[in-house]
């Protein structure tokens, strides 16, 4: 067991406004993992939905306030999804290109970055949580936390741990959800195509809980199933580490 | 009447039964192929860097590179023209077929064709041109744009290409794969035989030698090049690599990530004009470099665009385009972009014009799988995100559209709101606390709330309420007990160990390729070489064959053919060199070498010495004749296609069966 440390926690607005209970789960499972979190309550919103909806100057500031809050404070950075990490450690860095003071700034922030299960597997070197969870569970990899982050085998080798947990593997695993921020909005049609195939894919699991590790996908898979009267449910792997 | 929205097309392309088996298919097929074809690349990653590495280098020292490769093609005695925009290209073509009285023109595919609507111009002109890639040449029957930059027909069923031969041919209908093949087969030869005119594009264009690379499976990128007296090849600016050696390392991705193919059927190398003492090949050969928009985009922060080698695999990789295919990427005007799919969606915007087609980069969810499949390794989403920016202008005189291109109104004000609360945490709380309430409301019973449709959101599912109690208000009531015990454990190292291959001889690896591919290997001595070909070409009754120098040796008892005369069945030639790891055989053109004696023959017979072979393509490419000659090609199994339903038929414009004399 590594000593005690201590993290800020960065919630995510999805996290923060829609599913409190995910950020309770997440700071037992930090605790239980040896970790002190805090939680600087003046951050926002990372800024995502505007950097990717392409206003870079709706973006910035945002950017800019996560910024300056972080910077008060000292150890890594710990986030509940790949996509505002991504956004943390890749968008930040793009959107300071051309303003070197900024940019140096959004660096050292970036550095301090970990997504959730790439800290406690990565960084903490932890594979076993001794979580409990009775039955079958299927994970569905967000894009950016593969993709962007390459963070698939550490969600993965957490769920190994969990005891009396059937993994069964999600078919065509790595198709996007549809869910893409503005996307999901803008493009409603291709938006529910995509859903349509991700939910028919978790039908052929025979699994009832879906898993994932980042909130975006969560309510947007989670609300079609809602749509459809299914009853599988979405829940997030802090959700299920916290279960004992 | 009115414009065709983008969104109404996709509502279209989704209601498209055909359309969604026919796009299902392909997205499945091309992917397994994809990743079968690397499994075998263990160092994948490090091969895709080496290609993006060496197309940054190309890209910003394109002026560097264009002038050394114009140089080069000039003195190897092909006419080079540059073209800065469409309307150049278009009318530098034009001259040269007035100067030769051209009327038919023989094309195979090109997209840089589609790009500067080429076809188009010509049929203006009065010039009859015929697309002859068998995809090209059915959508150009139905009056159509390519769906899909590979498969350009991706989008069709098989009843469908049967009824059009009916209605446009005058064949009997028929949903025979196979047969309708042999029907384009035959009408396309008799335009091949007969056009003034060949017309190519180019894949690549090696800067140290000159040499224009060409990559086909049908045969008919050879046949444009070879059997027109004239052949106009068309290349954008940006298609350059290096070195003969850069070359090999693309050629090693490119067909892998395009069709899961270790090489294409033909991979053809196209130095000069048919020399003084060559049998065949075109006499005079030009190449019209175009530039249109290129130079703009590589002064832009979209230039990693121009690094693409279109593969394809972007849009076989995409979530979207497996929705839409290549006919639903509208402009706000209404047309189809030249470019479609991830990779489109920057070079339509980019190249073209931004206004009209930067909303086509809104529509990606930026999953990355696009960037995954790029053997460039390409950041298309990192692209995508600058294009939406407004960023598609040239960085030095600082042009730029507006951000957003594409956003609804509604969402943009949305957002807006959205960045004010979330710059006055105490505002952004407060904000929080009402949506909750406001959720409450609405859906006092049901977590997850009905939106209406127009929401988008609301057209397929629900949305959660927001919590009146926000994670920040809860914070302070979490008790927080540091675990320093030791239930947990370390993580293992899982790192799996690749298991080393065994060696296998240079022969063994080449027969074994070929056998994949379908085609025979007869392994024999060198004293039994002309009696077994004697008997392969009795038992078949072919009686006059067509040869090289090499093969004229072992025919025994049979005709020998000298001219290009297409009833000939069998061809017999000579391989300079053959690929141990793709199967491939490396066949130079020039005096006493007829290309055309291993292409118009339904029969091609190759005779390789085992101490010919060597173990690589960049081995081949690296021997001073692949420089040297005419040209030269790389043939990797019979002609092919899988244009019709991703349904593989083998024999479209080459020969249908390849025959391989392997002597000890």
């Amino acid at each position: 067991m590594p000593e005690t440390e201590t993290v800020q926690l960065f919630i995510t607005c999805l996290v923060d406004s829609f599913f409190p209970s995910i950020g309770e789960a997440l700071v037992h499972v930090l605790n239980r993992a040896g970790v002190r979190v805090e939680f600087p309550v003046e951050q926002t919103c990372c800024g995502q939905p505007a950097f990717n909806a392409g206003l870079r100057s709706q973006a910035r500031p945002l950017a800019e306030h996560t910024i300056q809050v972080f910077e008060k404070t000292t150890g890594e950075i710990i986030i509940p999804s790949g996509s505002c990490a991504a956004m943390l450690k890749y968008g930040y860095p793009e959107l300071f290109e051309g303003d070197p003071d900024w940019l140096a700034k959004a660096r050292l922030l970036a550095g301090r970055v970990h997504e959730f299960t790439e800290y406690l597997v990565d960084v903490r070197g932890i594979s076993d949580l001794g979580s409990r969870w009775p039955g079958k569970l299927t994970y569905h990899p967000s894009c950016h936390l593969l993709r962007m982050l390459g963070v698939d085998r550490q969600p993965r080798l957490l769920l190994a741990g969990v005891k009396d947990a059937e993994i069964v593997e999600l078919p065509e695993r790595t198709d996007c959800c549809g869910f893409g921020g503005v996307f999901s909005v803008e493009h409603p049609e291709l938006s529910a195509e995509f859903l349509k195939r991700k939910i028919s894919n978790l039908e052929k699991t025979g699994s009832p809980t879906l898993v994932v590790c980042d909130t975006g996908c969560l309510m947007h898979i989670q609300g079609g199933l809602h749509r459809l009267d299914k009853g599988q449910r979405v829940v997030h792997i802090a959700q299920v580490l916290d279960t004992r | 009447m009115s414009v065709k929205t983008f969104r109404e097309r996709i509502r279209e392309s989704i209601a498209d039964e055909n359309l969604q088996i026919a796009l299902d298919g392909n997205a499945r097929h091309r992917t397994l192929g994809r990743l079968e074809a690397f499994s075998a690349f263990p160092d994948y990653q490090e091969r895709r860097e080496r290609l993006h590495a060496i197309k940054a280098d190309v890209i910003s020292h394109l002026d560097k590179y264009l002038e050394q490769f114009i140089a080069r093609v000039t003195a190897n005695g092909i006419q080079v023209h540059r073209a800065a925009d469409a309307q150049a290209a278009i009318r530098i073509f034009l001259e040269i077929a007035r100067e030769h009285n051209a009327n038919l023109v023989a094309k195979s595919k090109s997209m840089l064709s589609e790009e500067i609507n080429f076809n188009h111009a010509l049929e203006a002109a009065g010039l009859k041109v015929v697309e002859t890639d068998l995809g090209e040449y059915i959508v150009q029957l139905r009056g159509e744009r390519p769906s899909h930059i590979l498969t350009p027909a991706v989008h069709l069923r098989r009843g469908q290409v049967g009824q059009l031969f009916h209605e446009k041919l005058g064949v009997p209908y028929t949903e025979d794969i196979p047969e309708m093949v042999a029907t384009a087969r035959h009408v396309l030869r008799e335009v091949f035989l007969n056009a003034e005119l060949g017309v190519s594009g180019v894949n690549f264009g090696v800067a140290e030698t000159g040499t224009l690379c060409l990559v086909t499976n049908e045969g008919n990128g050879r046949m444009v090049t070879n059997l027109p007296p004239v052949h106009v090849a068309l290349m954008g600016i940006e298609r350059l690599v290096p070195t003969l050696d850069d070359l090999a390392q693309f050629l090693m991705l490119l067909p892998r990530s395009a069709t899961g193919q270790k090489l294409s059927a033909y991979t053809s190398l196209i130095n000069s004009p048919k020399g003084r003492l060559d049998v065949d090949g075109a006499r005079e050969r030009h190449l019209i470099l175009v530039d249109n928009g290129r130079l703009a985009l590589q002064a832009s922060p979209l230039a990693e665009s121009l690094y693409c080698i279109r593969c394809g695999a972007c849009l076989n990789a995409c979530p979207v385009f497996r929705e839409i295919s290549g006919l639903a990427y509208l402009g706000k005007d209404g047309s189809i972009a030249p470019y479609p799919g991830p990779i489109g969606s920057v070079l339509s915007p980019g190249l073209l014009n931004c206004e009209n087609y930067g909303q086509l980069a809104q529509a990606s969810t930026l999953c990355g799988a696009c960037k995954e499949a790029c053997p460039v390794n390409i950041d298309l989403p990192e692209l995508l995100l600058r294009v939406r920016a407004g960023e598609a202008g040239e960085k030095s005189k600082n042009q730029r559209h507006d951000e957003g291109i594409g956003i609804p109104p509604i969402v943009k004000l949305g957002l807006m709101v959205y960045r004010l609360a979330g710059g006055i945490p105490p505002l952004f709380s407060l904000g929080q606390w009402l949506g909750g309430l406001i959720s409450r409301v609405y859906s006092p019973r049901h977590k997850y709330m009905r939106l209406p449709a127009w929401t988008g959101w609301g057209y397929s599912k629900e949305f959660p309420r927001l919590e009146t109690q926000a994670f920040r208000t809860r914070w302070k009531g979490i008790k927080q007990e540091v675990n320093s015990g030791d239930q947990s454990i370390r993580k293992a190292d899982i790192t799996p160990v690749p298991e080393p291959k065994p060696a296998r001889s240079l022969a063994d690896q080449f027969t074994e390729e070929l056998s994949l591919l379908g085609v025979k290997v007869y392994r024999l001595p060198e004293m039994d070489c002309k009696a077994s070909l004697a008997e392969f070409l009795n038992e078949r009754t072919i009686e006059q064959v067509c040869v090289d120098s090499v093969g004229e040796n072992y025919v025994n008892g049979v005709a020998i053919v000298r001219t290009q005369d297409p009833t000939v069945r069998a061809g017999v030639t000579g391989v300079f060199v053959g690929i141990a790891d793709t199967g491939s055989l490396v066949l130079v053109g020039g005096e006493d070498s007829p290309l055309t004696a291993s292409l118009l023959p339904d029969i091609h017979i190759a005779i390789l010495k085992e101490s010919d072979l060597v173990p690589t393509l960049a081995d081949a490419l690296a021997k001073p004749e692949i420089q040297s000659a005419t040209a030269a090609v790389v043939i990797t199994g019979p002609s092919r296609t899988a244009d019709i339903e991703m349904t593989l038929t083998i024999g479209v414009h080459g020969p249908k069966e390849l025959h391989v004399f392997l002597i000890s």
